[in-house]
């Protein structure tokens, strides 16, 4: 299998906007490939480098030092954006577009030629089950749909691999059900996921792969189910262990 | 714990029992500015008057189609201007006078009125902007009006709003009823409507013989109505020599105007010694008393 | 250009979903009408004094319309995050700036039509001459004004964070501009050295904004602008916005987004 997201030697400083706290490291020379084919898991607690890693790789931040490479394209060309699908952690699309119009702007983007364009949209929102609210003001949608709408536009160019950002935090416990089924759809479909998550049953659910982030480091990769076998517990003990967690007694 | 009900119930007699009290104090305490009813005065107070002073320059600039001198254009000589405008005016109807006593160019008046009113004359709006200073200069004076003209053939009817708002905003301001009355009844023939402009302005100004003048000028001029004519010509005499009195000041080349169309009225009207009266009076403000004397002479001939 | 043009349609889109130029149109011609229908001293070929009105609210409205739609595109982006899809998909910053500079620019000189449209009918109407070439004089040069304007604002949204700010100090600017640029070499034969240089050169730097308010000329019926001085300022106009537009672009390509 050929890697096609590779992270080498990544190191990203920020000035801290709180006075006195000067360059904050946000990411540490992070190493990390992921295979084609392969859902992957990126785990780390808040304020581990996770979104800021995503961020390098679909170029809103540059690097320090180091390099990222999607299909072996480096990540600041917006050619390397062509065959990624993305959803961000926290979004709010256009609220005086309809959905409909929102796919069909972002199809434009993609140059998805005009004849395919219909059927690409139709495609996404029967997937995230959302035609019926096609010509609504995207405004009047709840936070589960605005999500799916995320997922929608993620898909909207048929992706190779698809970025999700924590893709069911604030989700109702169906809405994550329903995100859970479209990663292992998408994984049917030989799509790649890289996917960062909180949610550590349904990471063990749906991943192949996983990486734990702390403090910008990369401090645990590899298959899940090799991590289970090594520590000889589930992958939320691994988590709290290697972030060096203490459960009380 | 009172119930929300009885609270806002109690603030609302709180609030009632201050302005009744408040009230009576704050009619005394605003004058009569307040008691006025004008929107205008409430609204901007005294500072209309200077909008009113910029709707006069408004119509000046319009009368020359836009080309019109702003703050940076030759300041010194805009100031200088306008004062050379009202001698100029002033200089000018001497030498009407001297010509033909008791029949005042008020042709000339009034544009040499309009150009005081305005604040520049001939020369200074010929030349103020000067031969262009660089070549955005040169350039830029594509894009707006940079070549003297005047208003003719009625279109001078476009100064006529400006004039109207410069009145609403400031009623006292005389000129602006004056200068008004002249384009509508000399250039545009509404004499009607010059007469009510002008009584609009008597009724805010009740003592000026400028409004009584130019309203007897009508009479005398449009309306062929020399009785009427004559009766507001000896109200204007009579508020002017009121306000000499008073130790006004008041101007005298309107005092030779008044009494120089009082002489001609009362001459028309067959009334020898009467218009003798009034050029005697004019003669006691001319600059020119002999030429005075000598139209004297020439009616107590006839 | 294809990528710039979608996202130009969303600005349009946004335009006429918001009410803001609905209720400065309505505005406009409300204020006109009543100006217009007031008789003063019973003539009614006075003309020249609702011109003057109709044209000063157009021009306020579509300062507005363009400062406030062009203030907040960017950094709106931002704050609703909305840039973070869009930016993941393969469309540069360039081509973003250029969209939005676009559907700005589009939608202000649509909403600029109707404003002249209504301006042509009413003076049309009563002044019984349809001078439609000066009209179009005056239109296209308020475009281009307006295109200068829409790129300076741009540029102010990604170097100020507030939108209120950059709008506020972008519409001083920009009138700013429109009142004194004209007489700043006047100012300068007044004052020693250095500051005669110091103004001197902001006269000749300054985008002369001035030179497309042809309002006076439409007001008082003068004649057409020779065609050839009005291309050299369309081509004026339209260097400043490329100007405003790289100089927005070489600032913005260098910004993180977290």
């Amino acid at each position: 299998m050929s890697a096609i997201l590779e992270i080498k030697n990544l190191r990203v400083e920020y000035r801290s906007r709180e006075a006195g706290q000067g360059i904050k490291l946000a990411v540490n020379d992070l190493n990390l490939k992921v295979q084609a084919g392969e859902v992957f898991g990126f785990l780390g607690p808040n304020g581990a480098g996770k979104t800021t890693t995503m961020n390098v790789l679909l170029g809103f931040v540059n690097p320090t030092s180091g390099s990222a490479s999607i299909f072996g394209v480096d990540v600041r060309e917006p050619i390397a954006r062509q065959r990624i699908g993305y959803l961000p952690e926290l979004t709010y699309y256009y609220k005086f577009l309809n959905t409909e119009e929102l796919l069909r702007f972002y199809a434009k983007i993609f140059r998805i030629p005009r004849a395919e364009r219909e059927s690409r949209i139709d495609a996404a929102l029967k997937l995230v089950e959302l035609e019926h609210a096609r010509k609504r003001l995207i405004r009047t949608y709840s936070k589960g749909m605005q999500q799916r709408v995320g997922l929608a536009q993620a898909l909207i160019n048929n992706p190779d691999l698809l970025i999700l950002d924590e893709p069911t935090s604030g989700l109702d416990p169906i809405g994550r059900m329903k995100v859970r089924e479209i990663i292992q759809r998408l994984k049917n479909d030989g799509k790649t996921v890289f996917f960062s998550s909180h949610e550590l049953g349904e990471v063990e659910t749906v991943c192949d792969r996983v990486a734990i982030l702390n403090q910008g480091q990369l401090k645990v990769e590899g298959r899940v189910n090799d991590l289970v076998d090594q520590y000889k517990c589930d992958l939320e003990q691994i988590f709290l262990k290697i972030i060096g967690y203490e459960v009380a007694a | 714990m009172a119930s929300p009900r009885f609270i806002l119930a109690f603030l609302f007699t709180i609030c009632l029992s201050c302005v009744s009290y408040l009230e009576p104090w704050y009619q005394k305490w605003s004058g009569a500015e307040n008691r006025s009813g004008d929107f205008l005065s409430v609204l901007i107070g005294d500072s209309r008057r200077l909008f009113s002073n910029q709707m006069v320059a408004k119509a000046d600039a319009y009368f020359h189609s836009g080309y019109y001198p702003t703050i940076f254009d030759a300041p010194k000589e805009k100031e200088e201007s306008h004062l050379s405008g009202d001698n100029d005016a002033e200089a000018g109807h001497d030498e009407d006078h001297d010509e033909q006593p008791g029949s005042t160019n008020h042709v000339e008046h009034a544009e040499h009125q309009h150009s005081a009113t305005c604040g520049h004359n001939q020369k200074s709006e010929d030349g103020f902007l000067g031969p262009p200073k660089d070549w955005i200069d040169r350039f830029g004076r594509k894009f707006f009006p940079s070549q003297h003209s005047h208003l003719e053939s009625g279109g001078e009817r476009e100064i006529l709003p400006w004039l109207r708002l410069s009145a609403e905003l400031d009623p006292q301001r005389i000129d602006t009823y004056t200068v008004a009355a002249y384009w509508l009844r000399k250039r545009l023939g509404k004499i009607d409507e010059a007469e009510q402009f002008l009584r609009d302005g008597l009724r805010a100004n009740p003592d000026s013989y400028e409004l009584y003048f130019q309203l007897g000028q009508i009479f005398a001029e449009n309306r062929n109505n020399l009785v009427r004519a004559r009766n507001l010509l000896e109200i204007a005499l009579r508020k002017w020599q009121e306000q000499e009195k008073a130790g006004l000041k008041p101007n005298e080349l309107s005092y030779q105007q008044i009494t120089g169309n009082l002489a001609k009225l009362e001459e028309k009207s067959g009334n020898v010694a009467q218009a003798i009266f009034y050029l005697k009076l004019l003669q006691e403000k001319s600059p020119v008393p002999q030429t005075i004397q000598q139209q004297i002479d020439d009616l107590q001939k006839k | 250009m294809n990528n710039a043009l979608a996202v130009s349609g969303i600005v349009l889109k946004e335009l006429y979903r918001r009410k803001d130029f609905y209720v400065l149109f309505i505005l406009t011609a409300l204020i006109t009408l009543v100006m217009g229908s007031f008789k003063l001293f019973n003539d009614d070929k006075i003309v020249r004094y609702l011109k003057e009105i109709c044209l000063l609210l157009i021009w306020v409205s579509s300062m507005v319309i363009a400062i406030t739609t062009a203030a907040r595109q960017l950094p709106a982006e931002k704050e609703n995050r909305t840039i973070f899809p869009l930016l993941a998909k393969p469309i540069t910053r360039g081509q973003l700036v250029l969209g939005k500079f676009l559907g700005c620019w589009f939608s202000s000189g649509l909403a600029l039509l109707l404003f002249y449209v209504f301006f042509g009918v009413i003076s049309g109407t009563r002044e019984h001459q349809w001078p439609v070439l000066n009209y179009l004089q005056a239109l296209s040069l308020h475009w281009i004004f307006l295109g200068v304007v829409i790129a300076l604002v741009l540029l102010g949204s990604v170097v100020f964070t507030a939108v209120s700010s950059n709008a506020t100090i972008s519409f001083i600017v920009i009138v700013g501009i429109l009142f004194v640029a004209r007489h700043l070499n006047k100012i300068a034969l007044q004052l020693a050295e250095p500051g005669r240089s110091i103004v001197y050169t902001i006269y000749f730097a300054v985008p002369h904004l001035e030179l497309f308010d042809v309002r006076q000329l439409i007001i008082h019926n003068l004649p057409l602008i020779p065609w050839n001085m009005w291309l050299i300022a369309c081509v004026y106009g339209i260097a400043y916005s490329l100007f405003f537009l790289l100089a927005t672009w070489m600032v913005f390509r260098r910004k993180s987004l977290n």
